[in-house]
């Protein structure tokens, strides 16, 4: 059939099984605006405040849900509102297609209205990206993109399309999504060699990364341990894929870890890395890290084995697979006196806050929302102290219950990716944790969440402050709090209400409860400020360049 | 400026002709923070492909993560690291030198020697090209180096395995 650029690109996505797409118009995208207008029974377009959260929005959509997300946005300032979003989805290896609009062949290159070369600009935040200067290329081009944003360890793609191609017609031949690249799987020499090291070990440790969760493996993950009889530890990036009511579960590893999972590395004969990249935020000081034992890796990106860290077997392939495998070959372990050598560490040093009678703290607001929503919802979150509270304090127990920018730490991330997450799984209810710096940068997108009646809790833990960063000003710079008393003339409620969004306060202990389960009741988007002391840390916390195995509890 | 414990590496990467694929590669250089000494790219027997040769200066590992980050660009085919003593490495010289009436004879022994071809004489300049590896092309212009040399322009290292 002849069909127009616009219509092919929504027929492809259509193909992809894609039935919502989050974007803002503009000039370049009017006639794929115009084909979304003619295709609006079948694939829904959420329009947001600004094109960052969009993108945002289509990464939590895809984070929450394991399905691609989609977002469009014009040319120009358009597409370059997108890069954050995108540089965020590249950093946590999250499927994304994004579609841009371009100026017409005729004026690529000429510095034209809205013009800006967004193939060149995104280059080092996508997997690949393309410029579509053939409509005939069209269809096979998206059809691609989605092929290498799901393929091996995901990641962003971003399509751009001249106005003109949008709107030239030529034959289009339905398709269906194109084959993704079979994953390496390692040898059977490999798998005998890392049987060898796991029967060998007395005191093995698993830490896992967000791996687990792109590649579904938490049931994997969970035999592997019982398995080998080891305790657990996760990265950010993990949180769910390990159910954390689970005994062996030890909590996170790094700059904020347990103090138990720093004592699980420093006294590990075997450190069993699943999915994960060894990031700066784990290792601490790379040189001072897991210096007593062994490294087993398995990642599906062959470029990760020594990047960070030399380890001591390489295993490339799918998580879910190569554990499965792994889990098959391994006789049943018992380490019972290592398993409560560390339980013991875990009683000992307890995530614990602590505050003046009556004090509202954001363990305790967080721990009753882990009760009030069964630890069932899907928690987004910002990026700062209340990032890491939210990690801590909320006890994950499924897969893609936790949405955060972990490596590029988006601040502004979590408002888009909430009203992602909570289209992606509307059985569910999506709690946005958010501090009020973060708030501050995308709270625009408040008149998403009530333009189209989306349920997010927007959780504000105010501290009238740049938290984190005042954390670190306060612990090493002497005090000198530069820029980051933010204390606001911001009225939460009555922003909230002028955006059509219910809004409530906790100010004292006795009211958290009442007011997150008033909350929680809700049918429609509500915001709750959340009134907390500037002077809460985010403890364990390991200094730049010190060792992750001694991270300071007290300060 | 190379650290004691850098190499010279010649990779050989087979990209698809696509545009941007330079850039790609070079970018991912440049963010990753790879040296790249010299670079070669043309058209292979098939026009659908390029093949690229890099020249990067870096120890072995950070040689294995240039390899395996190039891998993972979408439009690259292949990419092998030439072990240069069973490869064949070879550069392009052009130099143009001065010329008087007392040095040129001197100006054509020099090229004698080094089988270097004399591609243009006018009155106050000579240009000789040479091909040949990275030694020998240095030693040819040192040889020049006195006469005057007026400008040199050179090709990065192409390079194909012997087996």
């Amino acid at each position: 059939m002849l069909l127009t650029g616009a219509q092919i690109v929504l027929e492809c996505l259509l193909e992809q099984g894609v039935d919502t797409v989050f974007g803002y118009p503009g000039g370049a995208v009017l006639n794929l605006y115009d084909a979304l207008y003619e295709y609006r029974d079948r694939i829904r377009h959420i329009r947001t405040s600004h094109e960052q959260a969009a993108a945002h929005a289509a990464d939590g959509w895809a984070r929450a849900s394991g399905k691609t997300g989609v977002c469009i946005a014009t040319s120009g300032p358009g597409a370059t509102n997108l890069v954050t979003g995108i540089a965020t989805a590249y950093m946590d290896s999250v499927p994304v297609v994004a579609i841009t609009g371009n100026v017409s062949r005729d004026l690529l290159g000429l510095d034209s209205f809205q013009e800006v070369d967004i193939t060149g600009i995104t280059m080092p935040v996508t997997k690949h990206n393309y410029l579509v200067k053939h409509v005939e290329r069209l269809a096979d081009t998206v059809r691609n993109a989605f092929r290498i944003a799901n393929s091996g360890r995901k990641g962003p793609v971003l399509v751009d399309i001249p106005k003109d191609v949008t709107a030239q017609k030529t034959e289009f031949t339905p398709g269906k999504p194109l084959p993704l690249a079979p994953p390496a799987f390692p040898s059977e020499a490999c798998f005998a060699e890392a049987a060898a090291m796991l029967k060998e070990s007395k005191k093995p440790f698993f830490y896992c990364g967000g791996g687990v969760i792109a590649s579904g493996a938490s049931r994997e993950v969970k035999r592997f341990a019982e398995k080998l009889d080891a305790p657990v530890a996760c990265s950010l990036m993990c949180q769910g894929g390990f159910d954390q009511r689970d005994p062996r579960y030890l909590g996170m590893l790094g700059m904020h870890g347990t103090k138990a999972s720093a004592e699980a590395v420093k006294n590990c004969d075997l450190l069993v890395a699943a999915g994960t990249r060894f990031s700066d935020r784990v290792l601490c000081n790379a040189g001072l890290f897991a210096r007593n034992c062994r490294i087993l890796q398995i990642d599906i990106d062959t470029a990760e084995f020594g990047k960070n860290i030399e380890v001591a077997l390489r295993m490339e392939g799918d998580l879910k697979a190569v554990l499965a495998r792994l889990t098959e070959l391994l006789p049943q372990r018992d380490h019972a006196a290592w398993m409560a050598q560390m339980l013991g560490c875990k009683q000992k040093y307890p995530l614990k806050q602590s505050g003046a009678p009556g004090e509202v703290l954001p363990q305790d607001v967080l721990e009753t929302l882990c009760a009030l929503t069964g630890g069932e919802a899907v928690i987004t979150t910002e990026v700062g102290q209340h990032q890491m509270w939210a990690a801590q304090f909320y006890t994950f127990r499924e897969e893609r219950g936790f949405v955060s920018s972990g490596g590029l730490g988006t601040m502004g991330f979590g408002l888009g990716a909430a009203i992602g997450a909570q289209l992606a799984r509307p059985e569910k209810r999506v709690v946005n944790v958010a501090g009020d710096g973060s708030f501050h940068m995308n709270c625009a997108e408040l008149s998403t969440l009530s333009r189209y009646r989306i349920p997010v809790v927007e959780l504000i833990f105010d501290n009238r402050a740049l938290g984190m960063v005042r954390q670190w000003q306060k612990m090493f710079y002497g005090g000198r709090f530069s820029q980051t008393d933010v204390d606001g003339n911001t009225d939460y409620a009555k922003l909230a209400e002028a955006f059509g969004v219910k809004a409530m306060k906790i100010e004292k202990k006795d009211e958290i409860e009442p007011v997150l389960r008033a909350a929680l009741s809700l049918k429609g988007p509500v915001l709750v400020d959340c009134r907390i002391g500037k002077d809460v840390n985010v403890l364990p916390m390991v200094p730049a360049g010190a060792s992750v195995e001694d991270p300071i509890l007290k300060m | 400026m190379q650290e004691a414990d850098e190499k010279e590496y010649v990779l050989s990467v087979l990209a698809r002709n696509n545009p941007g694929v330079l850039l790609r590669i070079a970018g991912l250089f440049s963010r990753r923070c790879y040296n790249i000494l010299s670079i070669v790219a043309a058209q292979t027997e098939n026009t659908e492909y390029s093949r690229i040769l890099i020249v990067v200066s870096g120890d072995d590992r950070i040689v294995r993560q240039v390899d395996k980050q190039l891998c993972k660009l979408e439009d690259i085919e292949e990419v092998s690291v030439l072990d240069r003593a069973k490869a064949v490495v070879r550069e392009h010289l052009l130099l143009k030198v001065e010329r008087t009436l007392r040095n040129s004879q001197h100006l054509v022994q020099i090229a004698d020697v080094f089988h270097a071809n004399i591609l243009s004489v006018t009155p106050d300049s000579m240009i000789v090209e040479l091909t040949g590896d990275a030694k020998t092309v240095n030693s040819f212009i040192e040889l020049y180096n006195p006469y005057h040399v007026l400008k040199i322009l050179r090709t990065g290292s192409m390079a194909m395995a012997a087996d």
